[in-house]
């Protein structure tokens, strides 16, 4: 009767059984990321490879980037990319993921802050500390970096762009990019468009080059803005003109 | 050249062609067989026996290792003093050494600090700021080593190791990362840099034929974190979070493993330097990553059997 029970058990899964196998088998998978994850090597700036590429992959959950212009990213050098950023958008982390997916190489970001657990957090993400003196390093051993312009509301036009971080990768002499961000809230398309280096027309001694580099940076993400007429939600909010709920 | 780390720079000075005589101090015997180096067994406090004895030797190049990290070897207090009286003493003696041309000190890239704010991965261009007792002691021996050469006019290169590790290495990092179950801070988990001591050997070697007059970072490349380290040893992490730091500090002290601010401020803030400079200035790059050298710390035999040179049985 036992064996009888047993083989008839071996040939029909009840589903209790085939829940409990898949609960252990899920649990087990579980451990073994874990144990993958905690053993994983982080670079020589503290970015963990594989933490970046979970993360990137959990993003396509919300977000289908497409990234146009790397041809303008060079392929072992360093090179600042500075994009424009709208508010609470996290504009250059997501921009740094998408030109590291792109390019295939190890892209960092600018403004991860100093206090745990989020600084170490986004470490481990590929961010740097807006320092001068961090970003010359890392500029000089030849990485990519994303630098955010200030946050604004829209993606209409682009901030401020601190000239003295601008000025790391002057002194580190290596190519300055602009790019482009557009991401709307209420839909999964967001784009990264890469335009070609800066190059200023009268070479500067002083710090008037950093100051005039920031300023064509400027000009030049908002004319690749002008060009995108702004990104719009897709919905009648888009008939407002130049109110908070137009353009985003 | 008593310790590892000296006993492995003078065995490989007697190698290189440039160097005609050695001799070295230290308090306790060399710890491998060196063939043509003369040692003499000085304590540092011995003030004008270490004075007779470097002056009557006047050497050309003058190799400084003697710092002792806290709780590596001794105490913090015991350490300060030791490093503070063998710093006097040497670097002292050298002066009055005529045929003196160079001066390498050993120093640590805890001199960069790890305060708020500071530079993750410091090149030799970022000023010290330490915020360690051992930043503090190595960051003396530097201003002590510079005052010296400015005033004799000599070049003064120093050499910022990161925490050198390795098999047989006594340091207090090693000690907590052997012990069976090692605290870590759940919400930093920073990553950091070493130094295999036979990597750390060969800088020194480089800079001494080099004759270099700058401070120089001698990183291992690569980083890890305390997590990553841990599990890599197979031993048991224990998160913390915060205010439980004060009794794991004396759990780890009973279980034999005291922990010295430098590395506790490690476990909590990380620490990076740049090594591109060292490649550049004495074109030396270390042959051991990181978690190589954290692989063979937890590698560490507890018998190690050499093979004898001349079979005679």
């Amino acid at each position: 009767m036992n064996n009888t029970a047993q083989r008839l058990a071996d040939v029909v899964s009840m589903p209790a059984r085939s829940v409990g196998t898949q609960a252990a088998t899920a649990a087990t998978d579980t451990v073994r990321h874990l144990r993958n994850w905690t053993t994983n090597e982080v670079d020589d700036w503290g970015r963990d490879d594989s933490f970046v590429r979970r993360v990137w992959s959990l993003s396509h959950v919300r977000w289908d980037t497409s990234v146009g212009g790397i041809e303008h990213v060079p392929k072992r050098t360093g090179a600042l990319i500075v994009v424009n950023a709208r508010r609470f958008a996290l504009a250059p982390v997501f921009a740094a993921m998408a030109i590291g997916a792109a390019v295939d190489r190890p892209v960092r970001f600018v403004g991860r802050p100093d206090i745990a657990p989020l600084g170490p957090m986004m470490q481990r993400l590929g961010g740097l500390l807006p320092v001068e003196a961090e970003l010359e390093g890392a500029l000089r051993a030849g990485e990519l970096i994303v630098l955010g312009a200030s946050p604004t509301r829209t993606n209409l036009h682009t901030g401020v762009i601190d000239h003295q971080l601008v000025g790391s990768a002057v002194a580190a002499k290596v190519r300055v990019l602009p790019a482009a961000t557009m991401s709307v809230p209420l839909q999964r398309n967001a784009r990264v468009e890469i335009g070609a280096p800066i190059r200023l027309r009268h070479k500067r001694r002083g710090p008037l080059e950093e100051l005039e580099t920031a300023d064509h940076l400027q000009a030049h993400i908002n004319a690749v803005l002008d060009e995108m007429a702004g990104t719009m939600t897709g919905t009648p909010i888009d008939w407002f003109p130049n109110s908070w709920v137009g353009r985003i | 050249m008593g310790g590892e780390l000296g006993s492995r720079v003078a065995s490989l000075l007697e190698n290189e062609s440039w160097v005609g005589s050695i001799e070295g101090i230290d308090a306790d015997p060399p710890r491998r067989r060196l063939r043509r180096t003369v040692f003499h067994r000085i304590v540092p406090g011995q003030h004008e026996r270490t004075v007779k004895v470097v002056t009557d030797y006047n050497p050309h190049v003058v190799v400084h290792i003697a710092v002792w990290e806290p709780h590596a070897r001794a105490a913090t207090g015991t350490a300060r003093s030791l490093t503070d009286d063998a710093a006097t003493s040497i670097l002292g003696a050298a002066a009055e050494c005529r045929a003196l041309e160079s001066i390498v000190v050993r120093s640590g890239i805890e001199i960069y600090g790890r305060g708020r704010g500071s530079v993750t991965r410091p090149s030799e261009q970022v000023a010290p700021n330490p915020t360690s007792e051992y930043g503090r002691m190595v960051a003396c021996i530097e201003d002590t080593a510079n005052a010296i050469g400015k005033r004799i006019g000599v070049s003064v290169g120093s050499l910022r190791l990161a925490t050198v590790l390795g098999p047989h290495v006594p340091s207090a990092l090693g000690r907590l990362l052997r012990l069976p179950a090692v605290p870590f801070s759940m919400l930093a988990n920073p990553p950091f840099a070493v130094i295999h001591q036979h990597d750390a050997a060969e800088a020194f070697v480089s800079a001494a034929r080099q004759r270099i007059d700058e401070p120089l970072n001698i990183v291992a490349p690569g980083a890890i974190t305390a997590l990553q380290a841990i599990r890599r040893g197979q031993r048991i992490p224990i998160p913390l979070l915060g205010p439980e730091w004060g009794a794991a500090t004396a759990f780890t002290y009973l279980a034999g493993a005291p922990l010295p601010d430098h590395v506790r401020e490690m476990l909590h803030r990380g620490r990076l330097a740049d090594n591109a400079r060292a490649r550049e200035v004495i074109g030396f790059a270390p042959s051991t990553t990181t978690s190589d050298v954290i692989d063979q710390l937890y590698r560490w035999p507890s018998v190690v059997h050499t093979p004898a040179i001349k079979q005679v049985a």
